[in-house]
């Protein structure tokens, strides 16, 4: 095939300038991010305040770059938790099969029944917001769909004659499983991990706009909006600069999703 | 007479539990003498697969005597597409077999490994490639090395050349042949192909429905078949050629 995809090269590019931008707000932002300045209040975008101010004044760019980080950081803390058990589960339910991986895959239907962001709310509601419930409560709802992913890959692969003849030669289950199989599902997983990205992006925005997310007191982009959507008329660059970066974001990584999946003759 | 290799008797094997349990072994006896190659022909669905996966312990429900004096028994499958992993290449393939074996010193595994190259007609070159790298009969080739590696002295072949052309098939046999001689090799050969049979093997056992029909010396079962489903399939192989 000599057409090559311009999913990769975009993605990448878009997703490197988005984590350059947060990475740099987990060090530098140009103002405090909760300084307040009255003369500024409402703001528009100008030299000393690209991205505008709130309506205390605040800068919009710093608070931005804030929120981008935390958001950042608690979608990557759900994928993990969501993507580590999620590929237990999943490796050894598709490997070993029978009557524990029909219960287990029973449970993670019964989860996966229910609208993860919905769930979470509810688990969120009785355990309280904060950043970490956050992560715990997002990250199980995840592991569901990482479970039945990886469940499928490995289903696929464990009668392959290499598999066999690995058992011959004597090689121990769990190094079949992480050493023989595993390096086989990555393209598979890869494209997995992306969806999980964006969706623990949105799932994070979801819940801090909703107001059981984050602590106010670190803003995350979900957060924001939240805040800003009572002045949509007002200042609308308070809305606009926050989900344009979540868009970005997304966007980004979905458009490297895309590539892996093409790249590698992975069905969507 | 040597002690055999394999001694099967009067082995019966079933698949499936319960109701849908049956049986797919009946009766079967044989012996695999040292040095020795033994074909196993039959059709699909004859059992013969069964019996190779009873001979290397991969079958539970069995009655009767199976003694395999022969440590670790290694297989050959017939697609070297399918046996080889795809993530991984020759070099690790070819290792992976000593280090499931013990072999922790990295130096002394690539030394086997450049050891047996040569034997089965692979470069040090291929080392690197991934399977997908390889053309057909390289690929067996490196499936061959990695059952070989660790030492074992009965291997089986399970229909090992059905998925080449027939000059890459000629290669392979005459490689196997070799090989046999050159370490003492001891194969177990199933096919449905009674041409390939008779080129490698010493006796043949024909198998149909998980029985024995008919066994002995490959030329003599070949010119004077007593079993009529021997006869059969006799018949079917010479009206294709």
């Amino acid at each position: 095939m000599k057409h090559k995809s311009w999913y990769l090269t975009i993605g990448g590019i878009l997703t490197a300038c988005m984590l350059a931008f947060t990475a740099a707000g987990l060090f530098w932002t140009p103002y405090s991010p909760t300084a307040m300045s009255a003369p500024d209040r409402n703001a528009g975008p100008s030299a000393a305040h690209p991205f505008g101010c709130d309506q205390l004044g605040r800068d919009i760019l710093s608070r931005t770059l804030e929120g981008a980080g935390s958001t950042l950081t608690i979608a990557l803390a759900v994928l993990a938790v969501g993507f580590v058990f999620g590929l237990l589960i999943g490796a050894l339910c598709g490997y070993y099969g029978g009557a524990a991986d029909a219960l287990v895959m029973r449970l993670c239907d019964a989860i996966a029944a229910f609208p993860s962001v919905l769930l979470a709310l509810v688990v969120l509601a009785v355990i309280g917001p904060g950043k970490y419930n956050v992560i715990g409560a997002l990250g199980v709802l995840f592991i569901p769909s990482f479970a039945r992913l990886v469940r499928g890959e490995f289903l696929k692969y464990r009668d392959r004659d290499f598999v066999r003849s690995a058992r011959l030669m004597g090689v121990s289950d769990l190094r079949i499983i992480f050493v023989h199989i595993l390096p086989n599902t990555w393209p598979t997983l890869l494209s997995g991990l992306t969806i999980g990205f964006n969706n623990a992006v949105l799932g994070e925005a979801s819940m801090s706009y909703l107001g059981i997310g984050v602590n106010p007191t670190e803003p995350s982009l979900g957060y924001m909006l939240k805040e800003a959507q009572g002045f949509l008329f007002t200042t609308p660059w308070y809305t606009a600069f926050p989900a344009a970066i979540v868009i970005l974001l997304i966007l980004g990584v979905g458009l490297i999703g895309e590539g892996v999946r093409e790249r590698m003759g992975v069905a969507s | 007479m040597a002690e055999p290799i394999v001694r099967i008797d009067h082995l019966n094997s079933w698949y499936g539990r319960g109701k849908g349990r049956r049986q797919v072994l009946r009766d079967v006896s044989l012996k695999l003498a040292p040095g020795e190659v033994l074909g196993i022909v039959g059709e699909s669905g004859s059992g013969k697969s069964t019996l190779a996966k009873c001979v290397l312990g991969m079958v539970t429900d069995i009655a009767g005597t199976l003694e395999v004096n022969s440590p670790r028994p290694q297989m050959v499958f017939q697609d070297p597409y399918g046996s080889l992993n795809p993530a991984k290449t020759v070099g690790w393939i070819l290792e992976e077999p000593l280090r499931a074996a013990g072999v922790t010193d990295r130096a002394e595994r690539r030394r086997r490994v450049g050891e047996l190259l040569p034997l089965v007609g692979l470069e040090v070159g291929h080392l690197a490639r991934r399977p997908a790298q390889l053309s057909g009969g390289q690929r067996q080739r490196v499936a061959i090395a990695a059952a070989l590696i660790q030492g074992s002295k009965l291997i089986l072949l399970d229909e090992p050349v059905s998925a080449l052309d027939v000059t890459l098939q000629a290669q392979i046999l005459r490689l196997l042949a070799e090989l046999k001689e050159k370490l003492g090799l001891s194969y177990l050969f199933i096919s449905h192909d009674l041409a390939v049979v008779y080129q490698l093997c010493d006796r043949v056992a024909v198998m149909t429905g998980g029985e024995i029909v008919e066994e002995g010396d490959v030329d003599t079962v070949y010119d004077h078949p007593r079993h009529p489903y021997t006869k059969k399939l006799l018949d079917a192989s010479l009206a294709l050629d």
